[in-house]
């Protein structure tokens, strides 16, 4: 069977010379004549076919057609391109559009939170993952939120039983690294979180934190402030000011929020600094006494920070979506956008 | 906590503007924003007169006005029942645009000209009150700008309190911080009232059942009060910080509540039988009703105030409507009480039922402010109603609240600041916050807080105070930091980035859904689970954790799908909940990734052809993920779930990983409205992570050339393609180096039964360049095992 060998290297080279055949009107013909002109391989193994036994010629035929019309096929769909070229061998139309490369698109609240655990890795911060089902213990025993007091009001809680809750911050994940690890600690805690509050514009029944916490012997308001200002300033630009002012939060004390220059307006006030020239975006503060002694941590040995952040608040105000319910709807054209 | 800058004036002078002021009380952390006045942007709104009014001769509801602005007399058309001659009003005048954009132009109204509006608050932007028309005090100027003349009245500060500053829910309280920033003297007012023989106690006597929620309680009686309404200026200060008048004796109390932050309470003492005041805890179920009308079935945790028979009043949060001042009440009880602020907050929450005084409760009161505040509101009554003040004040105090005394070291303030700050300041900022400095050497200061800072009680607490008032703006970043990476490393994080980001590049879009979803949603599940469901839900749409994230994602789809956006190809990567089967209430979370696709999965383009989505394509998509994590050669079964019509699951090691297939169709259309086919994708991702392995080997690129072969046969339809590929694979031996499976037809040329299909064989090996014989011989035995094994045709 030496002719079907044959006919299959043929076969092979021609699909190996298609590629390389130059798009003009020359080539294109030189190729043609190469496989199917009357001196070509093909017609040069129908000529060795004629010979064979009634047999051989059974088994072979079809091949042999198989390949005559894989070829005729191939060298039509050349003419054709040659012909959408246009004659004129010097034409070619530029402006027809591109292919696109067909990508995805992380949602923008994951590129958000991507690109400040980045910032934060490179200062020393690893990161941690914790459940979204906690107990109160983890949610705010250990945290200094004190049974019956007012402090829990600042978070709607969602319950499933009378200990277990739906974690209403990312906070219980740096009581469980503080459990796990020794000082220094310098965590990341990114991850969904839920308030029972009614949905609207401004809010929804879940969204995303990223908390972040240092502990060691001698960390300071002055070392958190520092850490602060590299962030906003790699993440929103070098020309930010930053604006500590003080605040309540019960697992942190002295407690801070910190607000930044209006990055739209640069801080001389516009609808969406709602013409104060600031834009809260984190809350911060030194470890709690109480929380240290809750995980087994002398206080008089070592201090901490921790700050917390919103990565779907700073992706509104970043990209200027004035709806946190467009993030939940996953509208293509909306993701589309990021 | 509404404040006002005239009312401020009253107990602190004050240097800043009102914008100033809302600086500096947020930079000390009173989170401050004033409450802009609509009329403020007003202009042509001016002050006239009521000079005369006449009825409206075609309408019995209008009358005429004439009014005066003192440079001018016009005619106005007016529709308010309340106005009347000698009245100072607004006036807006023609041109004016008032807040709701309306524009003021010359009208005829039943054929008598306008020229003018005598305004409502609503049509000033002031209030919702369309009952009437403004009416101003007699002795605003006319022809004044109203925006320039309610400026006099003050600027409204609305701050934003944190829960550990109950001392700030007054207006003493931030004069108190205002004076700390000025350096200022703080004016208490004076008590002027003088008592009368009669003594309180031969009135009343009060016994205290609970004396954890009621650690003290002060009374005292007034007689022969006139109830009347209050005079323009309380009017006017309660105004300015969001509460309504009512009469003489309930607005003095609401007065002193403003500006001492101890919330008080007045009951009409002849409806107090007994001579009595109980406090005791109410019984299980025990009815009452409140002031604001309402019937309130009562738990045996809230603290009632009784008289000899009857309870009176909801301990710091309401009083009971049987024992209301009215306009013929004479004698009045006041009480000025502390009350534990688990108790209050524990009714309040069991009530669902917040008002000014729980809420200060909650946070905690002075227990030494509550004598002074019983003069004080004595003092306004006995000036605004008259009446004699009986001697003395029945004063319960059985369990004493002593403030905290701490010891605050130096050495710590500056160890967690980070800068040192100058101790004598530091003893300077102590005093002025109201604490008495017991000791101090170079080391420390021993304080006892203020009674009214119930949250100083550790040393903690002072150094905020220090930091707070120091100014944290003042502090200075570490321009060097001491952090190093940490060497805990988790490498979970970038785990499930890498997943997300190659999804990502097989052009599948990232999208979150709810995690809270219907009861019916956590139905769809490949194996039977109990859901875990919420006590509190926002409403039946989201009382439960997701259990798969394919609902969330056929949801989305169909939004998109009626907005038009029907090509889909979109995953989303977050947790499912359920109960552990061996326990009733640990929940297991479980990380899951799902894809979702539909429609076209290319975009359309001149010249090229558009796929379309199928379940090989999920397929295509499971298969090379897992081979980018290091897992080869997973093996699929078909299975069966009544969501899908056709159903594929493949395990990783024995676990559980991924089901994959077509959604079932009626499912889709009874369910979800949804026509088109979707297939989906569910898969554990903790599985794939905790399996993955990255410990790529190289393998040496082959020096020596491949022969091809096609193997194309005519297969009896029901013969799977895998069989043949092992078969292939078996008979080709260690030449064989790859199988592709390449074509597959059905139809014409093609007997009904059967299948035409082919594979590509590559054969190679790495030693040496291999003989045409060689290929033929294995060649041969390929098409043998197929011929006699599968009933193939070669073709």
């Amino acid at each position: 069977m030496n002719l079907l060998d044959r006919a299959e290297e043929v076969r092979f080279q021609f699909k190996k010379d298609l590629f390389k055949v130059k798009i003009d009107i020359q080539s294109v013909e030189n190729f043609r004549l190469r496989y199917l002109g009357k001196k070509g391989y093909i017609p040069a193994l129908f000529r060795e076919f004629t010979s064979l036994s009634v047999e051989d010629k059974h088994k072979c035929g079809k091949i042999l057609n198989q390949i005559k019309k894989e070829s005729e096929n191939s060298i039509d769909t050349l003419k054709q391109r040659l012909n959408s070229i246009g004659i004129d061998e010097d034409f070619f139309d530029y402006t027809l559009p591109g292919k696109l490369p067909r990508l995805g698109h992380l949602h923008p609240v994951t590129q958000t939170m991507n690109e400040i655990c980045s910032i934060f890795r490179e200062m020393g911060f690893g990161i941690e993952f914790g459940p979204e089902v906690e107990t109160d213990y983890y949610n705010f025993q250990a945290l200094n939120f004190p049974k019956n007091h007012p402090a829990r009001d600042m978070q709607d809680t969602f319950f499933i039983g009378d200990s277990i809750l739906l974690r209403t911050h990312t906070s219980p994940i740096q009581i469980r690294a503080m459990e796990k690890q020794k000082p220094p600690i310098r965590i990341l805690a990114p991850g969904r979180v839920y308030r029972n509050e009614a949905i609207s514009a401004r809010s929804f029944c879940t969204f995303h934190q990223v908390e972040g916490l240092y502990v060691d012997e001698n960390v300071t308001f002055c070392e958190l402030k520092g850490t602060l200002e590299i962030f906003a300033k790699r993440y929103f630009g070098k020309d930010v000011k930053l604006r500590f002012r003080p605040s309540y939060f019960p697992f942190t004390e002295p407690s801070a929020e910190v607000d930044i220059s209006c990055f739209i307006c640069g801080g001389s006030g516009c609808r969406v600094c709602k013409h104060t020239g600031w834009l809260e975006i984190l809350g911060c503060g030194m470890v709690d006494p109480n929380v240290f002694i809750s995980v087994g941590i002398d206080p008089e040995k070592y201090t901490g920070y921790a700050f917390g952040m919103g990565p779907d608040r700073i992706a509104m105000l970043k990209y200027g979506i004035d709806d946190i319910r467009l993030f939940f709807e996953g509208d293509i054209r909306f993701l589309n956008q990021f | 906590m509404i404040v006002n800058t005239k009312w401020l004036e009253k107990y602190i002078d004050i240097p800043y503007s009102p914008e100033e002021l809302e600086e500096h009380l947020t930079y000390i952390g009173l989170e401050s924003k004033i409450q802009k006045s609509p009329v403020d942007k007003i202009r042509g709104v001016i002050i006239a007169e009521v000079l005369d009014v006449s009825p409206h001769p075609n309408a019995d509801r209008l009358s005429i006005c004439k009014v005066s602005t003192g440079f001018d007399m016009q005619d106005v058309v007016c529709g308010a029942p309340n106005v009347a001659k000698g009245q100072k009003v607004p006036l807006a005048l023609l041109g004016t645009v008032l807040p709701n954009g309306m524009e003021l132009k010359p009208v005829k109204i039943r054929g008598i000209n306008s020229e003018g509006m005598i305004c409502a608050e609503d049509e000033l932007g002031i209030s919702s009150d369309h009952s009437g028309i403004m009416v101003l005090d007699e002795k605003a100027p006319l022809g004044m700008e109203l925006s320039e003349y309610l400026s006099g009245e003050g600027t409204s500060i609305d701050i934003d309190l944190t829960p550990n500053r109950p001392d700030c829910t007054s207006h003493i309280g931030v004069a108190r911080e205002i004076s700390i920033l000025t350096q200022g003297e703080l004016k208490i007012p004076e008590i002027k009232f003088k008592e009368s023989e009669e003594s309180t106690e031969d009135y009343i006597d009060v016994e205290i059942e609970n004396i954890d929620g009621c650690p003290r309680y002060a009374a005292r009686v007034i007689k022969n009060v006139k109830i009347a309404p209050s005079p323009q200026w309380l009017i006017n200060h309660l105004k300015s910080v969001g509460i309504r008048s009512i009469n003489n004796i309930v607005d003095a109390s609401s007065f002193v509540l403003m500006e001492t932050g101890q919330p008080l309470h007045t009951f009409d003492y002849r409806k107090i039988e007994g001579k009595k005041i109980v406090v005791r805890n109410a019984e299980e179920g025990e009815l009452v009703e409140t002031l604001d009308g309402i019937k309130r079935a009562l738990s045996k945790d809230i603290l009632l105030i009784c008289d000899a028979k009857h309870p009176v009043a909801i301990a710091g949060v309401m009083g009971l409507s049987n024992s209301e001042i009215t306009p013929e009440t004479k004698d009045i009880l006041i009480e000025s009480a502390y009350f534990s602020s688990t108790t209050i907050r524990n009714g309040s929450k069991y009530l669902g039922l917040s008002t000014e005084a729980s809420y200060r409760f909650e946070r905690g009161v002075d227990p030494e402010g509550i004598i002074n505040a019983v003069n004080r509101i004595t003092d306004i009554i006995i000036e605004l109603a008259g009446g004699k003040v009986c001697k003395g004040i029945v004063d319960k105090y059985p369990k004493k609240i002593s403030p905290a005394e701490v010891k605050v070291r130096f050495k710590r303030i500056n160890r967690l600041i980070g800068i040192d700050i100058e101790k004598s300041w530091v003893k300077e900022i102590f005093e002025k916050l109201g604490c008495r400095i017991l000791k101090s050497d170079d080391e420390s200061v021993q304080v006892l807080s203020p009674t009214w800072r119930p949250d100083l009680e550790r040393e903690a607490d002072y150094i905020e105070e220090v930091i707070r008032i120091y100014g944290m703006h003042k502090i200075p970043s570490a321009k060097r930091l001491q952090i190093k990476p940490s060497n805990e490393v988790n490498s979970r994080y970038d785990l499930i980035e890498k997943l997300r980001s190659i999804l990502c590049s097989y052009g599948y879009f990232e999208v979150f859904n709810n995690s809270l979803v219907s009861e019916k949603q956590t139905q769809f599940t490949f194996k039977p689970v109990k859901p875990v469901k919420l006590r509190n839900p926002l409403s039946l749409d989201m009382a439960y954790l997701r259990t798969s994230l394919i609902p969330g994602l056929i949801n989305t789809a169909r939004r998109n799908i009626n907005r038009r956006n029907c090509d889909l190809q979109i995953f989303e990567l977050g947790f499912i909940q359920y109960f552990d089967p061996d326990s009733e209430t640990h929940a297991m979370e479980i990380l899951k990734f799902s894809v979702l696709i539909t429609g076209a999965i290319e975009d359309e383009h001149w010249g090229y052809q558009i796929r379309k989505s199928d379940v090989f394509i999920l397929k295509g998509v499971i298969e090379d993920l897992t081979h980018r994590f290091g897992i080869e050669s997973l093996k699929f079964e078909k299975c069966k779930n009544n969501y899908f019509r056709h159903l594929l699951g493949t395990n990783i090691n024995g676990k559980e990983f991924c089901y994959l297939g077509q959604i079932n169709q009626e499912y889709l259309q009874s369910e979800w409205s949804i026509e088109v086919p979707i297939y989906v994708l569910d898969a554990n991702a903790s599985v794939l992570l905790d399996q993955a392995k990255f410990e790529i080997r190289y393998k040496p690129l082959p020096i020596y050339p491949a022969i091809e072969r096609d193997v194309s046969i005519l297969l009896p339809e029901k013969i799977p393609i895998e069989e043949v590929n092992q078969k292939i694979i078996r008979e080709g031996g260690e030449l064989l180096r790859e199988v592709k499976f390449y074509d597959l037809y059905y139809g014409k040329n093609v007997d009904n039964g059967l299948k035409s299909i082919t594979f590509n064989l590559v054969f190679q090996v790495a030693d040496r360049t291999l003989k045409d014989k060689e290929v033929d011989k294995r060649m041969l035995a390929i098409h043998e095992v197929l011929k006699n094994d599968l009933n193939a045709k070669l073709r």
